[in-house]
């Protein structure tokens, strides 16, 4: 029943980091934008996302939830410790998820729509950028757990450990990692000239991503950061970063030759890869602090909680899953439209 | 103020601000498919209208709600980090549940907001009718979850540590079930008085009088119901406060003094210094047999508590009286409405209109003093009897300036979301003129 649970932690980070991961980007990128596009892109992004861009989310909440009913101990730390960006992350989410809303339902289209938009993209910027920082904080090996807190001082436990290179390097991989997303969904979503306009930013993108990922593994390796060090000593990790890597030349073949399926796919398992690699590390010590490491399962909820919370996502899954993947092919999210 | 202080704070200001959204969102949606389904019958073009300004309503809540939910879901662990390290587990069961409705909700949602003339007709409206069950049901499961912090079950407390953990029985506590029939009743009540009043204001400027009837008649209708029932849920609910958390009983009625044949206490100046309230009216072995149904019954006062173990009385019961009085004042304006079925002029003189506008917004004040009452109404508890709300802060200083964060961005949020539907009525009121 563990591994049930285990598998929806996985499954709803993967889903979070891949939606959750375009719909930031689609902000980023309109950030990026000449200003002719930004409208193409904003009218596009609604079209694409819309019907979905709530349940995007909604795996956030999951993860949380699961987090905590089933790996309180672990919760507990980050949530202690991650209090600070973790706050900029909600203000990230309500800032730039209110101003979507605002923007494609407001009834008077008028002046207020710059307000909207700009809102829109500076969150959808700063959130994953942020988000990025919380992972990195949780592998930098920087956190000094204590019960002590009025030995150290207040920047020494809930600033500095977030607020360092190495975290800002995190982010902002975050963050070139959801443009990376975010432009190669478009791809599928416009025809003939725009196209062009979207390969070119995804190829941009994932060029951007690969060097801020070469920097994050570069500063780690000459700090002597236990995560990195690992990692690169990890076979399975190095090869799943090798194989996404492998992976970018099909990919890049296809966002030229413009098959928009097989570039969602390829992009899809890159990210699957990513994850494996970087969880699979240090797993289950999915903390590292300057002084121990903390075991994800060690602090586990008892079995009698395991097994309702299994069930409960089995039959929760039953029941999402379908309807989830009902709602994108209703609205041909799956299968995006043919080039005329 | 202490840190504990701001905590307090902020937690009461970010659910406060939640359970408005979170209300219109789960209440709402019914009145959108009722219209939804007058549409479909008659083919008036009123009705669609409505259908599709209520839409909008419902989104812009929705996402508002969700937001701020998904902030309260980070906010538990931030604010209260040894509270859901112990009851986390214990309280998980609803807690899942209430992911999986919310996400059906966001898929309905999707399916219904996207799904004009593109899905048949029959499956857009169940889609619609969806996001009403998911929501209510969602809501149902999140006050699971706080009755079991009044009415903690379903483990054993062995040297601090939680163990024999039975999620099941966590989730069907004892109160589970009169506080979510109470709010589900609240959310009805309080959304239908709110957005009938709207409608009621705008029939009094004279504008778009059929849609805003129409609006008017179904709203009400699930208003009146819920208020008219409301006080039989009110009853349950005090018999069963009285039976499992007595201090609080004697908290909303500032009974200080235990005694046999408890009068009850209407209004009144509570001197917490002095113990005793002042000002009010007292209506002979009325407490007693509302608690215990038994004019003579015994109802035990604060004095017989121990002192560190008291909630703030004058908060709690000044916050109770508030909630019954516009109950009260709701449910004679619900019999008022079903009077009115029958006395079809009444709905040509402006009092009427008048009486429903400035009703409008006393349903959700209403709402928000009862979560008074049932909140500071356990304090200091956060887990009744088990652990205390000073036990479980987040030892991280410098709340004060995350409270004073959230105050400012969910004021800005509640100005934004009321100026905007302020347009969409505006823009309804003369698309048709």
């Amino acid at each position: 029943m563990l591994y049930v649970v285990l598998f929806f932690t996985f499954f709803s980070l993967f889903l979070y980091v891949l939606l959750g991961g375009a719909d930031f980007g689609a902000g980023i990128v309109e950030l990026f934008s000449s200003r002719n596009n930004r409208k193409l892109t904003r009218d596009t992004i609604y079209h694409v996302m819309g019907p979905i861009w709530e349940a995007n989310h909604i795996w956030l909440i999951i993860l949380i939830v699961i987090l905590w009913i089933a790996f309180p101990v672990y919760f507990n730390i980050i949530i202690i410790y991650l209090h600070v960006p973790l706050t900029l992350v909600l203000l990230g989410i309500t800032i730039r998820g209110v101003a979507f809303i605002f923007r494609h339902y407001d009834a008077v289209v008028d002046t207020s729509q710059v307000w909207y938009n700009r809102l829109f993209r500076i969150g959808s910027f700063i959130t994953p950028v942020f988000l990025g920082m919380s992972f990195g904080t949780l592998v930098s090996g920087k956190i000094t757990l204590t019960n002590d807190y009025s030995q150290m001082g207040f920047a020494d436990i809930f600033l500095f450990p977030w607020l360092n290179a190495f975290t800002i390097l995190t982010g902002l991989f975050y963050a070139a990692l959801c443009a990376f997303l975010a432009s190669t969904l478009l791809i599928g979503e416009t025809t003939g000239e725009v196209r062009k306009i979207y390969s070119r930013k995804s190829a941009i993108f994932t060029i951007t991503l690969v060097l801020i990922g070469g920097a994050v593994l570069t500063y780690g390796y000459f700090t002597n950061m236990v995560f990195v060090k690992d990692f690169l000593h990890n076979s399975f990790s190095l090869t799943a970063i090798g194989l996404s890597a492998v992976l970018l030349l099909p990919l890049w073949q296809a966002i030229r030759k413009q098959h928009s399926m097989r570039t969602r796919i390829l992009a899809g398992i890159q990210i699957l890869l990513v994850i494996f690699a970087a969880v699979n590390t240090h797993f289950p010590n999915l903390i590292i602090t300057s002084s121990s490491e903390v075991d994800l399962l060690a602090g586990a909820a008892p079995d009698s909680v395991i097994r309702v919370l299994a069930i409960s996502l089995i039959i929760g899954g039953a029941i999402i899953l379908p309807g989830l993947f009902h709602l994108m092919k209703s609205f041909n999210m799956i299968y995006p439209k043919k080039e005329d | 103020m202490e840190n504990l202080d701001y905590a307090r704070l902020q937690m009461a200001f970010t659910l406060g601000f939640h359970i408005i959204f979170a209300c219109i969102g789960m209440v709402m949606p019914f009145f959108m498919v009722v219209s939804h389904k007058k549409w479909l019958n008659t083919r008036n073009p009123v009705y669609l209208k409505l259908t599709k300004a209520w839409q909008k309503g419902v989104a812009i809540f929705f996402v508002t709600g969700a937001v701020s939910g998904t902030a309260l879901s980070f906010e538990l662990g931030m604010l209260w980090p040894e509270f859901m390290k112990h009851a986390g587990p214990v309280i998980g069961m609803p807690f899942s549940l209430e992911g999986a409705a919310f996400f059906v909700e966001a898929i309905a949602l999707g399916f219904y907001l996207y799904g004009w003339k593109r899905l048949p007709e029959t499956f857009h409206w169940i889609t619609g009718i969806i996001i009403g069950i998911s929501g209510v049901a969602s809501g149902i499961l999140v006050v699971s979850a706080n009755a079991w912090m009044n009415s903690p079950a379903g483990f054993e407390v062995v040297n601090g540590a939680f163990t024999n953990i039975d999620p099941v029985a966590a989730f069907f506590n004892d109160a589970w079930f009169t506080q979510a029939l109470h709010m589900t009743l609240a959310a009805f009540a309080a959304t239908g008085f709110a957005v009938a009043g709207i409608h009621a204001f705008q029939i009094l400027r004279n504008k778009n009088q059929e849609l805003h009837k129409e609006a008017f008649k179904i709203a009400i209708f699930f208003g009146a119901v819920a208020a008219l029932l409301q006080p039989l849920s009110g009853d349950i609910s005090a018999k069963d406060v009285a039976e499992r958390q007595p201090v609080k009983l004697a908290a909303m009625e500032a009974h200080y003094e235990t005694e046999k044949g408890a009068p009850l206490f209407i209004g009144g100046v509570v001197d917490e210094e002095k113990k005793e309230v002042t000002n009010k009216i007292e209506i002979p072995g009325a407490l007693s047999f509302l608690a215990f149904g038994d004019f003579d019954a015994e109802v035990k006062g604060l004095n017989d508590f121990p002192e560190d173990e008291l909630p703030p009385v004058a908060i709690v019961h000044y916050a109770f009286q508030i909630m019954v009085g516009i109950g009260t004042l709701l449910m004679l304006a619900a019999l008022l409405f079903f009077v009115s079925l029958r006395k079809k002029k009444w709905w040509d003189n402006k009092k009427f209109w008048w009486l429903f506008a400035v009703l409008s917004p006393l349903g959700f004040i209403a709402v928000e003093a009862g979560w008074v009452v049932t909140e500071v109404g356990r304090q200091p508890w956060i887990i009744y009897n088990v652990m205390k709300t000073a036990e479980a802060v987040t030892p991280m200083p410098g709340l004060k300036y995350s409270f004073y964060m959230y105050v400012l961005v969910y004021l800005a949020l509640a100005v934004t979301v009321t100026w905007l539907m302020n347009r969409q009525i505006k823009v309804l009121n003369n698309s048709t003129e």
